[in-house]
């Protein structure tokens, strides 16, 4: 399925917007489908035909498949050539379904597991595809599919038992922190939060506790910004000059060595560098929940090291 | 800290100094900060803070012996003091260390005190998160 010299050249037809609605580079990367000239998954009734290359790479790639949609479109549910026609189309479909998971694979799940999750999003795509409402089945799919893979990583990321309004809430929460702290150049208090999402302050510290049953980085990571600052340069240098100073940086100093380039700068910035997490955040592309998560996790870790020692 | 009206919020927690009880603690250090609608680095610093002198009280007592920790919040700042016995002679709080440094960072105004309250075998940590300190 993929076209030799197609990936280096201009994506005519930009990517698939990602979840949070910027483009995501990994997806301008693989632009090598016929699905990159999907629309959006924001117009899923828009105007397919805006877009004429894309259609017609679609159409020669998949155009054997359509009147089949029709067919499964009409059979009763209790039809025996069903099943038959279903495994034919979601295998026909399946470079859709692979496509869309490679554009969440550098979030820290499995390849498999996400090839896997939007392959059910893809048979509930087929299922629920009705012909007759005059969109065509990219439109309806691929929002389908990438809305099982991020409801995937929503569920994933909790370590504990968290009811679904809360799960939600903290997505709310952690984009309503990233605003706020845009416009206020520090991190929002409860009550703004409250205020912004128009909901009591106690539901606000209800989801901002059950964040730290957070576990995973995943939903984190999707709602972070892709660019680091360009001044992270200069604000390690100071950093690094200031852990020279200190007594125990000789001890310190090779465990910090041991850590991913992110955690390493997080805990150098805000224990050498002075910079708040929301200055940090700012700084790396990161959200400051993020921050405020791995700088714990981290010092937790060096605690152990240097106890080690 | 100022006696304004109304009086500072006392909030007293006793543990045992065990590793594992120290979340309780912490939790309830974010619980505070976010009642006093501190701002989110704040809430967040205070509950490292918190989670830092446990730990390092913890580990210079021994398993047998208590954790006090007292938070004193108020309009402007929350106060933290924990304390406990050391465990052998000679147990104190290094502030030479990269967990001091911690401490230093994450809050206003840390000091290690000996024989705190009158009582001479006491080691302690007290420290100041105040409100509006997050440049």
């Amino acid at each position: 399925m993929t076209r030799p010299g197609s990936s280096s050249g201009a994506p005519s037809n930009g990517p698939l917007q990602s979840p949070n609605g910027s483009a995501h580079h990994e997806a301008a990367r693989h632009d090598e489908t016929p699905t990159d000239a999907t629309p959006g998954s924001g117009d899923a009734a828009g105007s397919p035909g805006d877009d004429e290359g894309g259609e017609r790479r679609r159409d020669t790639e998949y155009a054997h498949l359509v009147p089949l949609l029709s067919e499964f479109a009409e059979l009763e549910p209790d039809d025996p050539r069903r099943e038959a026609l279903r495994d034919e189309l979601v295998e026909g479909y399946l470079p859709v379904a692979r496509h869309i998971a490679r554009r969440f694979s550098n979030r820290g799940e499995p390849m498999d597991d996400l090839v896997q999750v939007a392959t059910v999003g893809l048979i509930n795509a087929v299922d629920r595809f009705q012909p007759d409402r005059g969109s065509d089945f990219f439109s309806f799919a691929v929002p389908t599919i990438s809305g099982e893979v991020r409801r995937h990583f929503r569920d994933q990321g909790w370590s504990m038992r968290v009811p679904r309004r809360l799960k939600d809430l903290h997505v709310s929460i952690n984009a309503a922190v990233s605003e706020l702290s845009q416009g206020l150049g520090r991190a929002p208090r409860p009550s703004e939060i409250a205020a912004r999402l128009d909901v009591p302050v106690a539901d606000v510290l209800e989801g901002l506790e059950a964040a730290q049953a957070y576990r995973s980085s995943s939903l984190d990571e999707m709602l972070t910004s892709e660019e680091g600052g360009a001044t992270l340069g200069d604000l390690l240098g100071e950093a690094d000059a200031e852990l020279e100073r200190v007594e125990y940086q000789q001890a310190l100093e090779p465990l910090l060595g041991e850590l991913p380039d992110r955690e390493r700068t997080i805990v150098m910035l805000r224990f050498f560098g002075n910079l708040t997490q929301t200055q940090i955040a700012d700084r790396v592309g990161i959200s400051q929940m993020h921050v405020s998560r791995l700088l714990a996790q981290t010092l937790v870790k060096l605690r152990q090291r240097l106890e080690a020692e | 800290m100022s006696v304004a009206h109304p009086g500072p919020t006392v909030v007293e927690i006793r543990i045992s100094a065990r590793p594992t009880l120290i979340p309780t603690v912490r939790t309830v250090a974010s619980d505070l900060a976010g009642r006093a609608d501190f701002d989110l680095d704040a809430i967040s610093d205070l509950r490292m803070a918190v989670d830092e002198a446990c730990t390092t009280l913890v580990r210079l007592t021994t398993e047998d012996d208590t954790l006090t920790c007292v938070f004193t919040v108020d309009n402007e700042s929350i106060g933290v003091s924990v304390s406990t016995r050391p465990g052998w002679l000679g147990a104190k709080v290094s502030t030479e260390s990269f967990g001091w440094r911690v401490l230093q960072t994450l809050a206003d105004d840390v000091q290690a005190h000996e024989g705190n309250d009158g009582n001479p075998n006491s080691i302690g940590i007290a420290m100041v998160k105040r409100l509006g300190t997050v440049q």
